[in-house]
């Protein structure tokens, strides 16, 4: 590929593509040598290549300082999954519906118990099948919560608080979460009705493909002073559950696709890749997408605060927790727009940061973190696979100069769907997994073989770069017991 | 081959081929059909008319398959195929109106597969060729 012949390599971890063609500011990728090699060697298609993607990224009107991808980066549909990008409204910066994608809010909640490895030792089993009876996941599946038109509304206005009201998990939780469960500026009246109605029966329900329920235990600690500060021991059980914002986050995607696509050609944008469409943030679309999309992002916050509570039943059902044992410790999400003020060559700027398929990762001292948490920075939630690690790690103050304060959020598929189930049958993973200690429920066998842990980059390695670019730093690594998968 | 399926790292390319725009956007439906639920295990018991519509044939394939996807979760059912019945130009815009053939979830017996998010305009084409038409996005899953 011609773009390998102009990356300039600024250290060790990271690489930049300087602005060629229309590219208004640099690419940068946070990768190491051998990670860079594999990502432009191994794209599955020319017509979808993340190196290409962030190029064109780099190219839409108001984007500050770089088009960034983080070390776990993949192709995706108009940005590059691992993607982020900020644009400055007074440079005639944009919001486009690729830079969110279509699981509006898309994120990772992390509970953490009062339980032990030796807690729940010979009870793996009556675990995994309560958390396969009591969460709802799959395609066709339904929440117990029946939503009408009205109350959905109260969803998209409210978030998390509003399931919270109706009695699923504890006002504690929302401290916990990213914006406390709930974005001011979303507006139901330019959700349409269509989206509504998907969603009426799907509140409280998991998803399909990457989404997850999986039980985990601690298995090392890196840094004393932020362990401490999250709670998290060796040998302690904690919970990752991985969701968005259902069929209504898809359909506001879709509703607003051929929206936008007629506001690039007003405004007069010029778009590399038409998945690109975009409108000026301060334009009347602009304004009405942002809304439509706070309100997607409520939805999803209402999603996950209804699936933890779900696992709480899980945890009574089977083991006879108490709920209070099972404590929120923290939620943050990866596919979002939001404003947020950064310093930019000493300046302190008001931006609309899009993170596709990356997660916020603040460092210490913001005020958008929780008290417990301000001094020691984010808690940042890094799902592996079903066979492999996953980590909790944390903003760092170089993060907060480099990244707009962001980093990864996953380990980053490798392998294409298609070749990983050619590659790997479900129930021979299922078995492999059982031998290693681990056991997976689902509900579809294609769930198991796309993500099976050999279709997925070395969550070690793409979490070492990160660490060593010091975006990030190590906190807990996490070893699965039990995965529940749709 | 009438539909394909494209390798993507983290998602799914979809690609239609046929002789007619018609056909096209038919085999289109059912290669997205296909990917959720196995269609062998699904009775065409009954018939849902849906409509899109899109200011080009790339457009309209997207518009298509999301409308289908707004229907499995509306009428709550699953298809077995999908038939086109109206394609014409009003006023610049495409659109389609056809029939899906499905009956209503049971999942004790639909064979799932996997959810789809929705169509995107990544990697679209829409393009008349020598045989036919070609028509491609990427599936987000």
């Amino acid at each position: 590929m011609s773009t390998s012949l102009k990356i300039r390599k600024v250290h060790d971890y990271l690489f930049e593509i300087p602005p060629h063609g229309k590219m208004r500011v640099p690419a940068r990728l946070y990768l190491d040598e051998r990670s860079l090699r594999e990502l432009v060697e191994s794209q599955s298609s020319d017509e979808w290549n993340a190196v290409r993607q962030l190029e064109n990224v780099a190219c839409l009107p108001g984007i500050v300082k770089a088009a960034m991808a983080m070390a776990d980066v993949h192709p995706g549909y108009g940005f590059p999954i691992g993607g982020v990008a900020a644009f400055d409204p007074k440079e005639g910066g944009v919001i486009s519906v690729a830079g969110v994608g279509f699981d509006i809010n898309c994120g990772v909640r992390c509970l953490r118990t009062h339980l032990t490895r030796s807690d729940i030792a010979g009870k793996e089993e009556k675990l995994a099948d309560t958390l396969y009876e009591v969460i709802p996941a799959g395609l066709g599946s339904t929440g117990e919560l029946k939503l009408s038109t009205k109350e959905i509304d109260r969803v998209l206005r409210e978030g998390a608080r509003y399931v919270v009201r109706l009695g699923y998990g504890r006002e504690d939780d929302l401290e916990f979460v990213e914006e406390h469960g709930c974005l001011s500026d979303a507006d139901p009246s330019v959700v349409s009705h269509t989206a509504k109605q998907r969603q009426m029966a799907q509140v409280g329900t998991l998803g399909s493909g990457n989404h997850y329920v999986e039980v985990q235990v601690v298995d090392q600690i890196y840094n004393a002073r932020a362990a401490e500060a999250f709670g998290l021991e060796v040998g302690q059980i904690v919970v990752m559950l991985h969701t968005g914002s259902r069929a209504l986050g898809h359909q506001i995607g879709t509703d607003y696709l051929p929206f936008l696509e007629k506001a690039t050609k007003k405004y007069g944008i010029e778009v590399p890749d038409r998945e690109l469409v975009c409108a000026p943030i301060e334009s009347p679309e602009g304004q009405q997408y942002f809304r439509a999309v706070m309100a997607g992002a409520n939805c999803a916050f209402a999603n996950r605060q209804v699936l933890a509570h779900l696992v709480r039943q899980a945890f009574w059902k089977a083991l006879r927790v108490p709920d209070t044992a099972i404590e929120t410790l923290y939620e943050v999400a990866h596919n979002t727009v939001k404003w947020e003020v950064h310093e930019v060559d000493g300046e302190r700027r008001r931006l609309l940061v899009h993170r596709k398929g990356s997660t916020r990762a603040f460092g210490p001292g913001r005020p958008e973190l929780p008290e417990r948490y301000r001094a020691v920075g984010q808690p940042v939630l890094v799902g592996g696979t079903m066979g492999t690690a996953s980590y909790i790690l944390v903003g760092t103050e170089q993060g907060m100069r480099e990244t707009f304060g962001t980093a990864l959020h996953g380990a980053g598929r490798a392998k294409s769907r298609r070749q990983a189930k050619r590659q790997y049958p479900a129930d021979r993973i299922i078995e492999q997994l059982r031998k290693q200690g681990i056991l997976v429920r689902a509900h579809g066998k294609a769930s198991i073989s796309e993500e099976a842990p050999g279709a997925y980059k070395d969550v070690e390695h793409v979490v070492e770069v990160m660490c060593n670019a010091g975006i990030v730093a190590r906190v807990a690594r996490l070893r699965p017991i039990v995965c529940l998968k749709g | 081959m009438p539909f394909e399926y494209l390798d993507h790292e983290a998602d799914i390319g979809l690609e239609a081929t046929g002789a007619t725009l018609e056909e096209t956007l038919r085999d289109g439906v059912r290669g997205l059909l296909a990917l959720l639920v196995d269609p062998e295990t699904v009775e065409p018991k009954e018939a849902v008319t849906i409509e899109a519509s899109g200011e080009d044939p790339a457009s309209l394939f997207v518009a298509l398959l999301n409308a289908v996807l707004a229907t499995v979760d509306l009428q709550r059912m699953f298809f077995r195929d999908f038939e086109v019945t109206r394609l014409e130009r009003v006023d610049g815009h495409w659109v389609v109106e056809g029939r899906l053939y499905g009956e209503p979830i049971d999942l004790s017996r639909h064979a799932v597969e996997i959810e789809v998010k929705a169509a995107t305009y990544g990697g679209l084409l829409g393009e008349q060729t020598d045989k036919g038409w070609r028509l491609r996005c990427v599936l987000d899953l």
